[in-house]
């Protein structure tokens, strides 16, 4: 009977308004703790949202996603090592030559960043806050296996709907050692000892599969990193800006620099005499 | 000619093996749908000093080759206390789909007054740069069509810019220029605020030369900056033009600026 | 993912189904919901002056290019102190009028003796239009409110299917921003200008406009409706009819279809 009087002593307009439990969550201060997000509401939101924003089947779309990226991560003797460029672009426009893609998701897990730029950040920033529950209720660190399948469980479930990124869980932890997992939005989780990622993983595999023996000490583990960033910025147009170097040891990580590359091209030009294919006579 | 270096198969530029160009759907019954955006042009600029930060935009708003308005504010207090905004801290710069920029502004504001109510304090730049990040990212697959720019003063005094894409990725800059014209003008506060490639003349020669050491900014420059880089704007791009709205945040509150631009 | 440099970490083909552009469609195109607009008003064109807002809108319902209805006021009354003016589809806009009788009785009802004015009511149209254009059904209009603001002041702003609204001190809709709103911008190009225009320059102002308009919109009317919006009230004069045409222009006009001299 509530509901029949409710029926017809409301207005015939409520709903050009949102309902008070809507306004409530629009403005609520923290954000909502339940993943709800705001759909386009027809039959096709991931092609309506592809067509909006898929700048390389289309460059005249409205929106532009920023994008990268070369990345990698590798494990060694002495830990693990992160390395990734700072170029984020949308279409051919550099949109940023400064990106933090090296994510701190705690003290001890690293993540990095490849595809799309706020699906990583958003989602890592999530995976960080599930780590710190799972540290408050089991009284110990979650190990790296378990923080990367998380992660890959969440995009999976978001799978088809345009999610977008490419990225790497490193960590060291007393169970597992250093341990290194690849995840995509694909809902892929892989574990190993080297993963390159990003529109230039190709010219870093090929510096980094060169040189790279688990046995390599901490100076040529980070030197090589450094190495294979240098070789992707150059060869990809996408690929630039400054090296992000990480090294993930078992006491947490330590930060190895935030370095612009084309001094650091220059150096390994003129002192070490390789890109010899590039001239250094200004004329 | 253009085409060569786009490595856009749209444009037959170089491609790979396989057949990925942009195919269009299968024939048969297409179905049309509502575009529910547009965009109304304009640029937005944002330069974070030693102890203030300047946010502006221009304040033309157009549809098309139509100008809407010569007088459309693109820069806006955040959170003060009343409807004036006379008590706020923050600055935020929406520029492309001005509906959805309207919208973002209006729940960010409403959010940023929420918290002061509750916490008894105003929200921390760092705070609501974070917050802002969620509030996009919640429209991740029905994207707000805007590039956002806060701006405020961090939790040392210093100057604090934080820019954004349409779906909340987000990074702290010293400088940036968003919209319309920000190809514009972004290479031009690359050299002229974080001086890029310049260096000093006779420190060495071919790869030894010194870079031009980076000393923070006064105020004064940066407005002669923000005023030069709207007026090489608006002589250039279409959408850019009419005037040049500037606040301007310091310890001592938000001070604000009108300037007109060329009105053609 | 597209794990191939130029494209990467964009859709895949093979997971997504091929890029359809024809999600793109300009706002113009027809709508998967119930419409695209059917039968429609052309322009509506309004100017501030020193007292007040001009508001005129001709009497004329299109149906594609038929001339089909003759005699639909597009200028509706809201609580005796601000006018709306429609341009787009004509149910909408009847829906939408019914929707702000409805709010003014509610009003009427919840508040004593205080009434929304213009500034209000125009932000409340553009939450509507908002609201509609992100469920995917819009509201096919776009509309003028002319009226007075909280400090008495004249208000005109604009608002559309989409919910992007703005204010000047003059404005047209639809065909009417091409070929009147410059006219008005001659008489009125900033506020300063437009608040020291006489009621009779600004009537006159838009009358002018209103016969360019008639002259060269084929989806036009010379019977039209104005309004005078002050705070004395409003004055509606719903059957206008344009006066002292001159199509002398036409005899000048040469290079069209078959006429070679």
């Amino acid at each position: 009977m509530d509901t029949l009087v409710a029926q017809y002593s409301q207005s015939d307009y409520d709903r050009e308004q949102y309902s008070q439990d809507e306004q409530m969550e629009l403005y609520q201060p923290e954000p909502s703790l339940s993943l709800r997000f705001a759909m386009p509401p027809i039959a096709q939101p991931s092609a309506w949202l592809r067509a909006a924003t898929d700048d390389n089947a289309n460059p005249n779309c409205p929106i532009k996603i920023a994008h990268g990226t070369t990345t990698l991560a590798f494990r060694f003797q002495g830990g693990i090592i992160v390395a990734t460029d700072s170029r984020a672009t949308a279409g051919n426009w550099i949109a940023s030559q400064t990106v933090k893609k090296v994510i701190e998701i705690n003290s001890c897990l690293l993540g990095t960043m490849a595809g799309g730029a706020a699906d990583c950040q958003y989602w890592l920033a999530y995976l960080g806050m599930q780590c710190r529950l799972h540290e408050l209720r089991h009284k110990r660190r979650i190990s790296v296996a378990a923080a990367s399948k998380i992660l890959a469980n969440l995009v999976y479930s978001y799978k088809g709907m345009g999610l977008s990124m490419g990225t790497m869980c490193a960590g060291v932890t007393p169970s597992e050692g250093p341990a290194l997992y690849y995840i995509d939005s694909d809902g892929t989780r892989l574990a190993g000892n080297l993963f390159c990622v990003g529109s230039g993983q190709t010219f870093a595999y090929g510096v980094l599969d060169a040189e790279y023996k688990y046995d390599l000490s901490e100076t040529e583990a980070l030197e090589l990193g450094r190495r294979s960033i240098l070789a992707a910025t150059h060869r990809d147009a996408y690929s630039g800006g400054f090296i992000n170097l990480y090294h993930v040891k078992e006491d947490g990580w330590v930060k190895h620099g935030f370095n612009d590359t084309n001094p650091i091209f220059w150096e390994t030009k003129l002192n070490k005499g390789e890109f010899s294919n590039v001239t250094s006579e200004l004329v | 000619m253009a085409a060569m270096f786009s490595q856009n198969p749209l444009m037959n530029g170089p491609n790979y093996s396989f057949n990925q160009g942009p195919s269009t759907a299968s024939a048969g019954n297409k179905e049309h749908s509502f575009y529910p955006y547009t965009d109304n042009g304009g640029s937005t600029l944002a330069i974070s000093g030693s102890d203030f930060t300047i946010i502006a935009g221009d304040t033309r708003s157009t549809s098309g080759y139509n100008i809407n308005t010569r007088y459309s504010p693109k820069v806006f207090k955040i959170g003060g206390t009343t409807a004036s905004q006379d008590d706020a801290t923050l600055v935020l710069s929406v520029v492309g789909f001005a509906a959805d920029g309207e919208a973002l502004k209006e729940r960010l504001d409403a959010i940023v007054k929420m918290y002061r109510y509750q916490h008894g304090k105003p929200m921390s730049v760092k705070a609501c740069a974070q917050r802002l990040s969620t509030i996009l990212y919640g429209k991740r697959f029905f994207p707000y069509y805007v590039t956002a720019i806060l701006g405020g003063l961090d939790e040392e005094g210093k100057g604090a810019v934080y820019s954004y894409d349409p779906v909340g990725s987000y990074e702290r800059e010293q400088c940036r220029a968003a919209g319309a014209a920000a190809s514009l003008i972004m290479p031009f506060l690359d050299n002229q605020v974080n001086y890029k490639n310049q260096y000093i003349p006779d420190s060495g020669v071919g790869h030894e030369l010194k870079e031009r050491e980076r000393i923070p900014l006064g105020r004064n420059e940066v407005e002669d900056l923000v005023k030069d880089a709207f007026d090489s704007a608006v002589e250039r791009h279409i959408e850019v033009g009419d005037g040049l709205q500037m606040l301007i945040i310091t310890k001592n509150g938000i001070e604000e600026i009108y300037k007109p631009l060329k009105k053609d | 993912m597209n794990h191939l440099p130029q494209a990467w970490g964009r859709p895949r083909d093979d997971v997504y189904g091929p890029y359809d552009a024809s999600y793109l469609q300009s706002s113009h195109g027809p709508n998967q919901h119930t419409q695209s607009p059917i039968v429609t008003g052309t322009s509506v064109i309004a100017l501030k002056f020193k007292d007040g807002v001009v508001i005129a809108a001709d009497n004329l319902a299109s149906y594609g290019s038929l001339a089909r209805f003759t005699d639909v006021k597009r200028l509706r009354k809201f609580a005796d102190s601000t006018v709306v003016g429609f341009g787009g589809d004509v149910s909408d806009m009847q829906y939408l009028d019914r929707l702000l009788i409805s709010l003014d009785t509610e009003e009427a009802y919840s508040s004593s003796g205080h009434t929304l004015n213009a500034k209000n009511l125009h932000t409340y149209l553009a939450k509507v239009f908002y609201k509609r254009r992100s469920d995917f059904n819009p509201l096919w209009n776009q509309v003028l409110v002319a009226g007075l603001d909280g400090e008495k002041k004249p208000f005109l702003a604009s608002a559309d299917l989409l919910g992007t609204t703005f204010t000047s001190p003059s404005l047209a809709t639809g065909f009417g921003a091409h070929l009147a709103q410059p006219l008005l911008r001659k008489v009125a190009p900033d506020e300063e200008a437009a608040a020291k225009l006489t009621r009779e320059q600004a009537i006159e102002a838009v009358k002018e406009s209103m016969k360019v308009l008639f002259y060269r919109d084929a989806r036009s009317l010379d019977k039209y409706s104005i309004a005078v919006v002050t705070k004395d009230g409003i004055d509606l004069k719903e059957d206008e009819q344009l006066e002292k045409q001159s199509w002398a222009f036409a005899e000048g006009i040469r290079g069209y279809g078959t006429q070679v001299n």
